[in-house]
């Protein structure tokens, strides 16, 4: 029973045991995987990402003629005895396989793991119809007993702890099992489930690949249950996605390099079995399922999903899925790649709950064997979400309320006043209220919002004079000052015109500015984003200068949102696009035409720091992320070393307004890493980071400050000059 | 270029890495006598196996299972062991082929040294070539083994908890 998705929420993050358990689950794989691909490439002399677009080309040039390759598929393995047998739905799959078992009096099947068994709900179904199906891989068959489902892709009992474990091999075998003997609970497996191999009358696997040069199936395991499962019972069911095809053993090979190694960070799994035909005296019949799949195949924003493995890779490099685990992060399939294909197995209404969750902090993208855009997928579905209307009827007032700058603008002033007010009855402590908030948002304290803009500050200050000069000196800047910087961080906006008139060159705010797009945008809502966007486009298109902005967030947005939003507006697109070649990050700038020499901002006393790089950019490997090395270069200090430094801080948008406790968790994660660095300063690079970080920090009484690196810079620049 | 030797070592990492263990015999003979050292129960041996050694219990055909689950030793055959990997193929038509394999605790699986190659491409080049070995043909990488509880590294699960590559020189 798959209850709905408030339950769920609310279900994992009840469970105290869930968050360090997944933490542990995905600090190991990352060493372990990361060892591994670094010896694969070695070995190759191919990079990670050379491989995986390989192999990626091969899974799109194979999709693209689907129907060709199931032909030879078809005709190979029928030539071999095996009945192939294409199917469009999850209904036809369950009423196949219930047919065959009834024609031959089969009552039971043992099953080894297949995730388009689940996919079909294929146990409830055929108890339904008077047969029993019993699950034999040990994690699914723990799963069943408990009457779960699986909550990762390869680990399916992750979320189970073994007390539980132990509880639950007790009722089913009639005897006690210590919670801390995992062996023996592993070997009760083999003697439990031994009598149902010999019992059933048909095995059932998945295949993670059909070689159409053959009509083989590939299936890979760890256990042995596949191949007992395969070898005693006399019909052989494999319930497989047409996606699964490739062409040749070649490639089956190849997808090897990348499978075990981004699955469990093996080498090789212990068994990989290769099965060509039925077996001498035996049936096989070979369930190629569509059940969405050529659906997907023409949405040309999801086609590339259809490439998915099934290696659970996404999960576990996911921060969201770290606090809620897969149950809640994911339907039937989980992870980053089941908020992407579960509307297409399934319904919108399946898909829509999680997609909250992700923080679209691009994690996954770096790490998929097979190069899926997993974030930009995860966006398009959320936006046939919202547009289908489910997301939530708050989220939609929010944008819209921000779209409008006499509305946002209200409200800001208010908050400021508000702050001042607290600001005088002593409310107000490192810059936040000192307020008591609801359990929920006890993790983050309200940032006091200051009496004047970003924008105000250097209208009355009177220019930085030139430190040196860089290549941009003489000219110009448009500054771009966000939307939520320059109200709640004014400071970090002057000192961003600060270093850009370090370089000589002077700085123009333009007026009217508001938002990019961008949380409209990450919400699915492109209608809203749009007109923030056309806004923001609009006020910048008024001169040809070049446009600097200390939020990294916005340059992507700039830089990739708004051909999204535009495709089929010419007219803006070309505005669009030309604003998007003005646009530089700050740090870009810094380091490019703004170009501030080696050492030119050393001083004496440093204190220790860190930096967290805003995720979305680090992870597309964007120059702007490169932080640390920027301020280590102007003022020859050295980063402390910080931990897991690609991971996201928990902000996500409006991810951490939606699942508070996503937001808290993340959160601490990344605070624990910056307190076991022992810096003095937390720098960061986006300001929406920088704020949530920040209120964190002073919610828990951190000993660290959080700065901006353009305030931490601007602070070293020569005061008299 | 690699000499054969090397590929010997390289098999032998790949397979410790895996949990596999690795011996070196001269003879069937000698692998006989090893495999029947290790416990007092006689040494179930695959049908493939059997036409070397003419030693050992075969499967029973009518019921290979009760005849072999969980005995202490079991042999069998590789066609090839893949140096990079520590994998063994094991080309197993018919389940009776299979029932060492699958059943037995410690499995022995005897491999010619001049049947190592370098790379698992090696193996799958075999294989495409070779239609009908592939009707029931497996890389067995170490011995069976699970992490689904607490992620527990746990060998030996449903298959052998103890896997020897026995390569005849």
């Amino acid at each position: 029973m798959i209850t709905d998705f408030k339950q769920r929420y609310e279900h994992a993050v009840a469970d105290p045991d869930l968050r360090p358990r997944l933490l542990a689950f995905q600090r190991s794989w990352r060493e372990s995987r990361d060892a591994q691909v670094s010896r694969l490439e070695q070995r190759t002399e191919r990079s990670f990402d050379e491989l995986r677009r390989d192999f990626a080309s091969v899974k799109d040039a194979t999709l693209e003629r689907i129907d060709d390759y199931i032909a030879e598929f078809r005709a190979n393995a029928e030539a071999t005895g095996a009945v192939v047998i294409e199917l469009s739905t999850a209904e036809d799959a369950v009423e196949y396989i219930a047919g065959v078992c009834k024609a031959r009096g089969i009552d039971l099947v043992v099953k080894s793991k297949s995730m388009v068994s689940e996919e079909i709900e294929l146990n409830d179904e055929l108890a339904e119809r008077g047969i029993t199906a019993i699950e034999t891989d040990l994690g699914e068959w723990l799963l069943q007993l408990a009457e779960q489902r699986p909550s990762h892709l390869v680990m399916p009992a992750i979320h189970q702890k073994r007390q539980y474990v132990a509880e639950i091999l007790g009722e089913e075998l009639g005897r006690e099992f210590d919670p801390d003997d995992i062996p023996a609970m592993v070997a009760s497996a083999r003697q439990g489930l031994r009598r149902h191999y010999l019992a059933a009358g048909a095995g059932l696997t998945g295949a993670n690949a059909l070689v159409a040069e053959t009509g083989s199936i590939m299936v890979v395991t760890n256990e042995g249950n596949m191949r007992l499962a395969t070898s005693l019972p006399d019909v052989h069911f494999v319930t497989a996605g047409i996606e699964k095809l490739i062409p040749t053993w070649s490639d089956a090979e190849r997808q090897l390099q990348l499978l075990p190694r981004s699955a469990t960070a093996q080498t090789l799994s212990t068994y990989t079995t290769c099965i060509t035909g039925a077996q001498p005296g035996k049936e096989m019949h070979i369930i190629l399922l569509d059940n969405g799949r050529r659906e997907m195949r023409e949405d040309s924003a999801i086609g590339a999903a259809l490439r998915c493995i099934r290696c659970g890779a996404c999960a576990n490099v996911c921060p969201p899925y770290q606090i809620v685990g897969g149950h809640t992060f994911g339907h039937i399939y989980t992870g980053a790649i089941g908020l992407v294909n579960t509307s297409f197995h399934h319904d919108i209404e399946d898909a829509a709950g999680p997609q909250g969750l992700c923080v679209s902090c691009g994690a996954c993208e770096t790490v998929c064997p097979v190069a899926i855009p997993l974030p930009r997928q995860i966006l398009s579905i959320r936006r046939k979400a919202t547009e289908s209307g489910h997301a939530p009827r708050w989220e939609r007032w929010l944008l819209r309320a921000w779209s409008m700058p006499q509305v946002f603008r209200a409200v800001m002033k208010l908050g400021s006043v508000a702050s001042s007010v607290a600001r005088a009855l002593g409310l107000v402590r490192r810059d936040h209220i000192r307020l008591p908030l609801p359990r929920r948002l006890s993790w983050r304290s309200i940032p006091a919002i200051p009496a004047q803009t970003g924008s105000r500050l250097i209208a009355k200050r009177t220019p930085q004079p030139t430190l040196a000069p860089s290549p941009a000196a003489g000219s110009t800047v448009d500054l771009f000052a966000q939307c939520l910087a320059d109200r709640l961080m004014p400071v970090t906006v002057d000192a961003s015109a600060l270093l850009i008139e370090a370089g000589g060159a002077s700085v123009n705010v333009p007026s009217d500015q508001q938002c990019c797009g961008l949380p409209a945008f990450d919400a699915g809502d492109w209608e809203t984003a749009r007109r923030m966007a056309r806004a923001t486009i609009a006020v910048l298109s008024r001169t040809d200068h070049q446009i600097v902005t200390p939020a990294t967030s916005c340059v992507i947005s700039m830089r990739d949102h708004w051909p999204q939003l535009f495709r089929d507006e010419p007219e803006t697109l070309a505005r669009a696009d030309a604003i998007a070649d003005r646009v530089h990050d700050l740090a870009a700038w810094l380091d490019g035409p703004g170009r501030l020499p080696d050492g030119c901002l050393e001083r004496e006393g440093a204190s220790s720091w860190t930096a967290h790089r805003f995720c979305q950019s680090s992870n597309r490997g964007e120059p702007g992320a490169r932080i640390a090395l920027l301020v280590e270069r102007l003022t020859g200090e050295t980063a402390a070393p910080l931990e897991e430094p690609e991971v996201c801080c928990g902000f996500g948008g409006l991810t951490s307004i939606a699942a508070p406790e996503v937001g808290e968790g993340i959160l601490d994660r990344k605070l624990d890493c910056v307190a076991a660095s022992g810096c003095e300063t937390l720098l960061t690079n986006n300001p929406g980071c920088a704020l949530h970080l920040r209120a964190g920090a002073v919610a828990r009484g951190a000993a660290h400050d959080t700065l901006h690196y353009a305030d931490y810079l601007a602070a070293r620049l020569p005061d008299d000059s | 270029m690699i000499t054969a030797s090397d590929r010997g070592t390289q098999f032998a990492e790949a397979l410790h890495a895996a949990q596999g263990e690795i011996a070196w015999f001269d003879s069937w003979d000698e692998l006989w006598d090893f495999a029947d050292s290790l416990s007092d129960d006689v040494p179930v041996v695959s049908p493939a196996a059997h036409q070397f050694l003419q030693r050992g219990d075969l499967p029973d055909a009518i019921e290979p299972l009760r005849s072999i689950a969980d005995r202490a030793v079991g042999i069998t055959v590789a066609t090839l062991g893949v140096a990079e990997t520590g994998s063994l193929l094991l080309v197993e038509r018919a389940p009776i082929d299979r029932a060492v394999s699958l059943l037995t605790r410690h499995l022995i699986v005897a491999v010619g040294e001049d049947d190592l190659v370098d790379e698992l491409t090696d193996g799958f080049r075999w294989l495409a070539e070779q239609p009908r070995a592939a009707a029931y043909a497996t890389f067995v990488t170490g011995p069976s083994r699970t992490a689904d509880i607490e992620r527990s590294l746990t060998i030996g699960v449903q298959g052998p908890s103890r896997l020897t590559a026995a390569v005849l020189t």
